[in-house]
């Protein structure tokens, strides 16, 4: 007799785990899945919370710790922590709360709701889980009722265009779908030679247009050879020269001590006055 | 009256001729409902070369001890601070002690809220009635004073607060 059976990896056996505090700002309230890790599968077996209640001796606070239900019809869990008159400020609570085994889909948002004049310090509400991972069988081929998927190919209806009679390329008119079979001998070989001659001229357009093409090709081949070759030249030989080390003294020496004006340019510049000298007086009349 | 002898005689036989006695045992064990964990162990700062203290402030760490109760209202809690050191090095003079125990933390509000304030103080015992089932944190203070404000020597010290649960 031949029973069925399954293996399973590490990964498929339920593992448990806690998550970090869910109350993450003055709010007091918390939605779930920003908590919970990701897995479907997780359910929540413990809630844990603690925190300091801050109140006068003499006050009374009521201080509700829980979590509605998803559906929001009520509560999963809710607990009442009633600070009676006489208990301290700064007293700690510290509880583990049993919920049995909730699948996570069922937990609505989370709250701490204080009721009197009181507050709470330093909340920390902490969830415990277990998570199956095969809560969902097609996770992994080793979970109990996996079934392997079929990949259905749909069929599709391949358009054939020449049998559409609906196509606007349809032309009965046409003669192309003139109907041979009732033309004559003479007619058909009237044809043939019409079809013969129209190939020939196809032809020769055809050899005319690879020629043209060809000879294109080549001149845009010469073209990039040249483009090349210039691009090719070598300006190493003006790059590399280089200019020699060592001091460069000045080989201007003055060796007389009083310059004597140029007698050219005075004389030059003296021509210069007179013209500029007329100029002005013709301005003048003189 | 044959038969009847005869069945005396044969009553005769049937009658033992000794009493035979067993004693059965009766065993049974008790756990504790009222169960003592240390949580936190304490430790002694050194704020001056004359005191030993617990408090934070003198960089110490109080200690903390934990009652579970699963029987409401049935035991006391018992909470003596230490009146001296189970191990020092030789001490120059005398030790004045202080101590203190407050309820830090608890798992029920509503039953256990009032602890503190309902605490009896029996010399340097506290007395705590345990009415609620669950969980109660008590800390622990102790502050050791050397006597003339002459300095300890140096060594490790050890103190022992003592907890106690006793039956109603």
């Amino acid at each position: 007799m031949l029973l069925p059976g399954y293996s399973y990896s590490d990964s498929l056996v339920p593992y448990y785990g806690t998550t970090g505090n869910a109350v993450t700002d003055q709010s007091l309230t918390w939605s779930m899945p920003d908590v919970l890790p990701k897995p479907p599968g997780l359910e929540i077996d413990t809630v844990l919370y603690n925190y300091t209640i801050r109140k006068a001796t003499e006050d009374h606070v009521d201080v509700f710790v829980g979590n509605e239900n998803a559906d929001g019809t009520g509560y999963i869990f809710r607990e009442h922590d009633e600070w009676r008159p006489g208990s301290l400020d700064g007293t700690q609570i510290n509880k583990v709360v049993g919920v049995g085994t909730i699948h996570r889909d069922l937990w609505g948002d989370g709250f701490i709701d204080v009721q009197g004049n009181g507050s709470v310090e330093n909340p920390n509400v902490i969830y415990s889980y277990r998570v199956d991972p095969c809560y969902d069988p097609q996770f992994n081929p080793g979970c109990p009722g996996y079934v392997a998927p079929k990949v259905e190919v749909p069929e599709y209806d391949i358009y054939d265009a020449t049998a559409d009679m609906n196509s606007t390329q349809y032309n009965p008119n046409d003669e192309l779908y003139e109907d041979e079979e009732g033309m004559s001998d003479e007619e058909l070989a009237e044809k043939e030679a019409e079809e013969e001659k129209d190939s020939k001229e196809r032809l020769e357009k055809a050899l005319a247009a690879a020629d043209n093409s060809a000879m294109f090709a080549q001149a845009l081949a010469q073209g990039q050879q040249l483009e090349s070759i210039n691009r090719a030249t070598n300006m190493n030989s003006y790059y590399a020269r280089s200019i020699e080390g060592g001091s460069y003294n000045d080989s201007v020496q003055l060796t007389d001590k009083q310059l004597p004006d140029n007698r050219r340019g005075l004389r030059n510049n003296l021509a210069q006055q007179r013209l500029h000298q007329q100029m002005v007086e013709q301005q003048y009349n003189k | 009256m044959f038969i009847k002898k005869l069945a005396l005689t044969t009553g005769l036989m049937l009658v033992p001729f000794a009493t035979i006695a067993a004693e059965v045992p009766i065993t049974g064990t008790v756990e504790s409902r009222c169960i003592i964990q240390t949580s936190t162990p304490g430790t002694y700062g050194n704020p001056n070369a004359y005191t030993l203290s617990t408090q934070a402030a003198d960089g110490g760490d109080q200690a903390v001890v934990r009652f579970d109760v699963s029987l409401a209202d049935a035991y006391y809690a018992e909470i003596t601070p230490p009146l001296a050191f189970s191990s020092a090095p030789n001490l120059p003079d005398q030790v004045s002690w202080t101590g203190e125990v407050s309820v830090q933390s608890v798992s029920d509000a509503t039953g256990m809220g009032t602890y503190e304030t309902d605490k009896l103080e029996l010399g340097n015992t506290d007395r705590y009635t345990l009415t609620a089932t669950g969980s109660t944190w008590f800390a622990i203070h102790s502050t050791a004073t050397m006597g003339g404000n002459k300095a300890f020597p140096g060594g490790t010290y050890t103190a022992v607060a003592e907890a106690v649960c006793i039956a109603k």
